[in-house]
């Protein structure tokens, strides 16, 4: 009677998120797979032509589909590498015994609780006309510039913004971590006379892997799928130079009305989202130490 | 067993809320929905709705709107789940096109009488499947204490003119950053040029004819170079600013249309000012087309048909309907039934050149799908931040363009 009871609760509490999980992600998610085989505009009145794996093959030839995955994949690099340093730097910084850490804490987090699409605009404006002001006042005008209509800069200032939004939410995974460091280990390590880079290098960071894990996962997979940020800031301009993956299939659907097409690349997406982070994460997980 | 009733029923209870908005509702009496896309209209159309329910006793109008940009995207959703409005904004050209098998076929309506030759949005098969708007038309927008009118009808005109401006110390020309007002709205020219524009775009799809061999086309890129050399820099000129300027008469001319004049009501222009034409070879034509348009949705239920048909020819042909269009919409009437002097000056002067029949269509509704955010924009993006870059290499790019998007 007990066990059966708990069973139909454990039902009753799971079967929204359950319902929910199916019905938006799940489903879709198959019914993508098969639309990605057609040939189709998306209007339900129009024919659907089967083309196979005709949608597949064609990716091979779209330059276009090309440059925006490198983009995406050097871009993801560079992201993913600064928001952790930064994150990191960020969390060692207000772990410290500072009387304003609180209050830092707060300000590193708070972009992240501004949308990225607003973020973006609030950026936009900052390159064009903040950047050039202050070039023209200062004279630095190889780097005050605006950036956003630069073809080798705009990635840049793509990546400014969006580690200025994450890494606030990574440094919170790093304090995590940082604080389940056992005191001791480290009281130990100083008596012992290891300065701060060496309690680092061997204390800290070897204690640290699982928050490493996760926040590369985070990063890499956020920043491979970034889009808001790409659409506000640039629009993937200027010319192209910085339409990302996610852009590049949003275009695919609904400028050019590929919906089969499209589709067929947000599944190749998904793959490769999936196939980068459970790399990363095998590798990372390899370096966790038990304590 | 208390228990277990009081389980199934905490069941019942979880799965009947995720029900209700599956409930059925009264049919008694009916409701039209409006799904339209222009934002500035929003509020007068919600107070139209109103009023034609108290009028009619009984016929519900709802209004949904978006903003202009994912409208598209949302209708063909709607559409596609059955769940379509009665009344919606299919646009024109091949954007009309490509739903216009959930149109309702309007020929054997009252009101369409009324549409100006011309100016009825019709699909391939003939049917005629939208009422337009109204009409807007664009050309250089210019302040006529800074430019001679007289003194811009060709290229070299034009040249000298804007040189002339330079050198007085006025911004001669700008164009804005933003997609169509960078590069749609002035290709359009080229092309509406054409002996037979449709044709020409018929044979641009199939390869037999390129941008790049065209006299017209060489010509209207020669004024890139002036427009790129002589004005400010468009990649840096949002539409605020680009109006701003102008208004405050820093610039003289501004690549806009009558949709524009809004945007100085905020000013105190204390200058006149109209439209001109680019003058390509000697053009004295400014752009004038529809906007967008309304249609019915073939899908909807029979006497949501009828509604939505009686309300759109209420909205056309009643005194009050009309008052709405022109005076709480501000659109220019592209029925023959309505008249007006209320007229901003730039709106003014599209119903001029319209009277005179000095004007081009807008073929940029017939180009192919997606092309001109995706390739024509950053292309001429392209053409404007390098300098090095020649108008006929412009061509070029836009020719590749071309063909990929018509594939």
């Amino acid at each position: 009677m007990k066990k059966s009871n708990k069973k139909m609760w454990f039902a009753i509490f799971t079967f929204p998120t359950i319902f929910i999980f199916l019905t938006v992600v799940v489903i879709p998610f198959i019914m993508g797979i098969f639309y990605s085989f057609f040939e189709w505009d998306g209007i339900v009145l129009h024919e659907k032509k089967f083309v196979g794996f005709g949608n597949y093959i064609k990716m091979f030839s779209d330059t276009r589909l090309g440059d925006s995955i490198w983009l995406t994949i050097i871009y993801t690099l560079i992201a993913g590498l600064i928001i952790n340093v930064l994150g990191l730097a960020l969390a060692l910084l207000v772990t410290q015994k500072l009387r304003v850490k609180n209050t830092l804490r707060t300000m590193f987090f708070m972009p992240n609780l501004i949308g990225g699409l607003i973020l973006g605009f609030i950026w936009r404006f900052i390159f064009m006309e903040v950047f050039k002001q202050i070039g023209e006042v200062t004279g630095f005008d190889a780097v005050f510039f605006n950036w956003v209509l630069d073809e080798r800069f705009a990635l840049l200032a793509i990546v400014v913004v969006s580690t200025w939004q994450m890494a606030g939410y990574i440094m919170i995974i790093y304090i995590t971590g940082i604080q389940s460091i056992p005191g001791e280990l480290l009281e130990a390590a100083k008596v012992d006379g290891a300065g701060y880079f060496q309690r680092l290098k061997a204390i800290m960071f070897p204690l640290l892997a699982p928050a490493f894990t996760i926040s590369l996962f985070l990063s890499l997979s956020n920043s491979f799928k970034i889009y808001d940020v790409n659409l506000s800031l640039t629009q993937g301009g200027p010319f192209n130079s910085t339409e990302m993956f996610a852009m590049n299939v949003y275009n695919e659907i609904f400028s050019y009305k590929n919906f089969g097409y499209g589709q067929s690349k947000a599944v190749v997406f998904f793959f490769f989202v999936a196939l980068i982070t459970l790399v990363q994460v095998y590798f990372s997980k390899k370096r966790e130490v038990e304590m | 067993m208390i228990k277990k009733i009081s389980v199934l029923l905490l069941v019942v209870a979880v799965l009947s809320t995720t029900m209700i908005g599956c409930q059925s509702k009264k049919d008694k009496d009916v409701t039209i929905t409006v799904f339209q896309s222009k934002v500035e209209i929003t509020e007068q159309l919600e107070k139209l709705a109103k009023e034609y329910t108290d009028m009619t006793d009984g016929v519900k109008v709802e209004v949904w709107g978006t903003s202009g940009d994912d409208y598209a995207t949302q209708l063909q959703t709607k559409l596609g789940a059955g769940q379509g409005p009665t009344i919606l904004s299919p646009g024109v050209g091949t954007t009309a096109e490509s739903i216009s098998g959930y149109l309702y076929d309007l020929s054997n309506e009252d009101f369409v009488k009324h549409i100006a030759p011309g100016m009825e949005v019709k699909s391939k098969d003939g049917k005629l499947i939208g009422v337009p708007y109204g009409v807007e038309g664009y050309g250089f927008v210019y302040n006529k204490s800074l430019v001679d009118a007289s003194q811009m009808t060709d290229f070299a005109s034009f040249e000298s003119t804007v040189k002339a401006l330079k050198e007085s110390g006025v911004q001669p020309v700008s164009l804005s950053s933003e997609s169509y007002f960078l590069i749609a709205h002035i290709l359009n020219v080229p092309f509406a040029l054409q002996d037979d524009p449709e044709g020409f775009i018929a044979s641009l799809n199939d390869g037999s004819k390129k941008m790049s061999e065209d006299p017209v086309f060489e010509e209207w890129a020669t004024f890139m170079e002036v427009i790129r050399a002589e004005g400010t820099n468009p990649l840096e000129v949002q539409y605020d600013v680009q109006t701003g300027d102008f208004a405050t008469a820093k610039t003289a001319m501004i690549h806009q249309g009558n949709w524009a004049y809004v945007m100085f009501t905020d000013y105190n222009v204390d200058f006149e000012m109209g439209i001109l034409p680019m003058p390509v070879k000697g053009n004295d034509k400014i752009s004038v087309g529809i906007p967008n348009s309304w249609g019915v949705n073939a899908g909807a239920s029979d006497e949501e048909i009828e509604a939505g048909l009686a309300f759109l020819n209420w909205l056309f042909t009643s005194e009050e309907g009309i008052s709405y269009i022109i005076d709480a919409f501000g659109f220019i009437p592209a029925m023959t039934n309505m008249k007006t002097d209320s007229l901003d000056p730039l709106g003014k002067d599209v119903a001029h050149y319209t009277a005179e029949g000095k004007t081009l269509p807008w073929m940029f509704s017939l180009w192919p799908d997606g092309v001109i955010n995706n390739d024509f924009f950053p292309a001429t993006q392209k053409f404007f931040s390098d300098k090095d870059m020649t108008g006929s290499e412009l061509l070029n790019m836009l020719d590749a363009a071309w063909e990929k998007a018509a594939q």
